[in-house]
């Protein structure tokens, strides 16, 4: 955060964002003076440490929004698309990286994987547009881009609206993270447990059910925790896209208008948003697998011990 | 797989894609409103726009942004500049000069904001102070430091003194809003005269602006207008082209044109103010040579230019003002393309193999394209450019703030704004004592025809002087579904009058 602070303050002056040509050296200094810009760096950074304290994100230096009360108004857009392109991304995604694993040695099961390698790689922001191409101006069945002005108040339109964005980024997430699941369902089916309690006269599925999926699900759910904030990511990228109002595009405006508080109220809030869901991973990790727990606090012992 | 294969295999995603084609032209056919073609007076108009304001107060921020939603349609001035760049009074019912022409004073039209309160003395006497104030870094502010002090003579008289006489002045009252007195914090709200009241505004989205029923004046044509902005502009048109916008203000992407026009789409071109020029840093050699700036002009093919940039569409210029305004003059041959004579002008000046010099180009726009051609165009003469990619903020420092810089790229937006060339300190340098004498005494005549007669003078100059190289006159481009009527064409400055707009 504090590099960020200082990066944005070397690399632009906001007051140029604001002024046209024309104006002379003393409006461009008393508008740096009523931004604060005009201020030394650890001065500026101190006040800002100041208002976080108390939970106050500070006033955008251009349209004087207060930065808080826009991200969550941007969340609005930016969290729904989140979250639908997350689950849809997992609805994709598992079955297909299952299947993948399941078959691997089949022509098909390679087939998949190849799939999902090259979805992976394509960029969100191409899918996007391509999808645009075709089904919003060739075939006109969805919007090209847009949010309703009354946002959630029609849900109906508002989800319409989201439909193409979410396609777009779970096409992409989904297939990153088909090829998680397919790896972590190899390493499960490879398993001694799995064979033993096969030889128990368990069904294949009933072996998968009680056996696999516990031990599969740890690893995955932090990889699931990466994913999610990469899926953040690529939301912030499609409203590029898709012209949604949501946190992405709050903060390349932010960034193209240099207006500090509004960029950093974004990044440092999507930060938290990271760490947060790191640590929901952990905690959820740790009820699953005993041990995790057990590794914990034999450290605790290890520790009393020396 | 063999050819018959792979057609059958193609056939069904082929067949599945023309139902839904069918399916989906059905639905846009019903959706679509009757056919009969007249106008719609309740119908909310949605354009799409670029151009989004930082905020929604004039005087903190030189965006051309808030002068496109908000002049003339939410925000009155005491003068209205029309389409075709002429001035008539507008909240000023009635205008007397003093005979030495210093003093103004205004009678206002019986109007009220759109919050109820009534127009009074006390509201102008506070827009005009706020406009030139300490605060302000309103883009014209300059202009109008000419009033010294604003007199409140009745509730409906404003008396305004000036420190000299200015026959711009009614003129550049046109851009300044008279706000409500009594409104308080404007960059998120509004409380004008207007014909539209601020409904809504959705920043990074959209203004939406409804119909004022109280207003004063004429009722507007259509039933509210909603502007959508769009950082991409290729979401813009796609916005167009599946029906979401109904116009667009400004097409600054040429290479589309010929998609919409196929579709169906009316283009309007009308005139702009935006002058692509290459200003030369005149402080320093050799662009303190006159005949080194003369060479670069006739080296380059303005013409070709134009067509790469704008498809033909636009204007030549040969000087900085363009066709709209009084003093024009058609100076777009006065430094002629010919490479020869260029040659002859660098040789002359003691330049016969040539310079190099560093163009410093703003990574916005058009620039960089522009400065490629320059660069291929007088390699041809032996001018050797270096090309410097800039954000638009070095930009202000660089060159417009330190004037450290040799040439530079930009597009100059303002209307009436030839007088930068009467201000020796501007980032261009450009000094001449005739034309800041001429450029003087101009705002300081006493009829528009002395005026119109100093600044031709002016503009004849600087054009024989070549103080920079105007490149080309952007045109103004819009384009509108089919049975949208009413756009403005020209939008001079950004202004852009919704009241007359309709939709079938």
């Amino acid at each position: 955060m504090t590099i960020l602070f200082v990066v944005l303050r070397v690399l632009g002056n906001p007051v140029f964002a604001l002024i046209s040509v024309g104006a002379t050296d003393a409006e461009i200094a008393a508008a740096a003076a009523r931004l604060g810009v005009d201020r030394p760096i650890w001065e500026q950074f101190l006040s800002y440490v100041g208002q976080l304290l108390s939970f106050d994100l500070g006033q955008s230096f251009t349209n004087h929004l207060n930065v808080g009360d826009e991200i969550v108004r941007r969340l609005n857009v930016t969290l729904p698309l989140t979250m639908l392109s997350f689950a849809l991304s997992v609805l994709i995604a598992v079955p297909v990286g299952f299947f993948a694993a399941w078959k691997s040695r089949t022509w098909y099961g390679t087939a998949f994987s190849a799939v999902s390698q090259l979805g992976g790689a394509i960029p969100v922001f191409w899918v996007g547009i391509l999808l645009v191409a075709v089904l919003s101006l060739g075939w006109r069945v969805f919007p090209a881009g847009g949010f309703p002005r009354t946002d959630w108040d029609d849900p109906g339109a508002a989800l319409y609206a989201l439909t193409l964005p979410v396609i777009t980024i779970a096409i992409v997430a989904g297939s990153d993270l088909a090829r998680y699941v397919r790896s972590a369902t190899l390493d499960i089916l490879g398993q001694q447990y799995l064979r033993a309690a096969r030889a128990t006269g368990q069904s294949f599925a009933t072996a998968l059910w009680r056996h696999g999926v516990r031990n599969g699900v740890v690893p995955l759910i932090s990889i699931l925790a990466i994913q999610l904030s990469t899926t953040f990511v690529g939301a912030v990228i499609i409203e590029r896209v898709f012209a949604l109002p949501g946190l992405g595009d709050m903060l390349l405006v932010g960034i193209k208008e240099q207006d500090f508080p509004s960029v950093q109220g974004v990044l440092l809030f999507s930060t938290a948003l990271v760490l947060v869901l790191g640590f929901i991973a952990d905690v959820l990790q740790r009820l699953i697998d005993p041990r995790l727990r057990d590794s914990l606090s034999g450290n605790r012992r290890v520790k009393a011990a020396a | 797989m063999t050819s018959r294969r792979l057609t059958r295999y193609l056939a069904a995603p082929a067949m599945a894609s023309a139902a839904l084609l069918v399916l989906a032209g059905c639905a846009s056919g019903d959706s679509s409103p009757s056919g009969s073609g007249e106008p719609d007076a309740a119908a909310e108009i949605v354009i799409g726009s670029q151009n989004e304001p930082t905020n929604l107060d004039q005087i903190f921020g030189g965006s051309s942004g808030v002068t496109e939603v908000f002049t003339g349609n939410v925000y009155e001035g005491l003068f209205r500049i029309t389409d075709d760049a002429e001035v008539e009074p507008l909240l000023a019912d009635e205008t007397e000069v003093s005979d030495d022409g210093l003093v103004y004073t205004f009678t206002l039209a019986d109007a009220a904001f759109h919050s109820g309160d009534p127009l009074t003395a006390d509201d102008v006497k506070y827009s005009l102070e706020r406009f030139v104030g300490e605060e302000s870094i309103a883009a014209r502010k300059n202009q109008l430091k000419v009033i010294d002090s604003v007199e409140v003579v009745d509730d409906s008289t404003v008396a305004v003194t000036l420190t000299q006489p200015s026959i711009s002045f009614t003129y550049n009252l046109g851009y300044v809003w008279i706000v409500n007195d009594e409104a308080g914090e404007l960059t998120t709200t509004a409380d004008g005269t207007g014909p539209y009241a601020l409904a809504d505004y959705r920043k990074g989205d959209s203004i939406t602006l409804e119909v004022n029923d109280d207003y004063w004046g004429e009722a507007p044509a259509n039933g509210g207008v909603v502007y959508q902005y769009y950082a991409d502009p290729t979401a813009l048109n796609n916005a167009l082209l599946t029906g979401a916008v109904d116009l667009v203000t400004s097409q600054s992407n040429p290479d589309s044109l010929a998609e919409f026009e196929s579709a169906g789409f009316q283009i309007i071109e009308g005139t702009s103010t935006t002058k692509e020029l290459l200003g030369l840093n005149t402080r320093i050699a050799p662009f303190d040579d006159v005949a080194v700036r003369k060479a670069l002009y006739s080296a380059i093919d303005r013409e070709k230019l134009l067509d790469a940039i704008w498809d033909g569409r636009g204007e030549l210029i040969g000087s900085m003002v363009p066709p709209s305004e009084p003093w024009y003059l058609d100076l777009a041959d006065n430094n002629p393309y010919d490479p020869q004579l260029a040659e002859q002008l660098l040789a002359d000046a003691g330049y016969a193999d040539g310079f190099t010099f560093t163009v410093d180009t703003p990574d916005s726009g058009v620039h960089s394209t522009v400065a490629e051609f320059l660069k291929s165009e007088l390699a041809k003469v032996g001018v050797t450019v270096e090309i410097n990619i800039i954000t638009d903020d070095e930009w202000y420092q660089k060159v417009y703030t330190d004037k450290n810089f040799e040439a530079t790229l930009q597009g100059h937006v303002n209307d009436r704004d030839i007088n930068f060339y009467g201000n020796p300190d501007f980032y261009w340098g450009y000094d001449n004592a005739d034309v800041q004498t001429w450029l003087a005494e101009s705002e300081a005549a006493s009829t528009v025809e002395e005026q119109t007669e100093l600044i031709a003078k002016a503009n004849q100059q600087i054009s024989d002087d070549a103080a920079s190289v105007w490149l080309y006159l952007n045109p103004q481009l819009r384009i509108a579904a089919e049975g949208v009527t009413g756009v403005p064409e020209n939008g001079l400055n950004s202004l852009f009058y919704v009241y007359d707009i309709t939709k079938a």
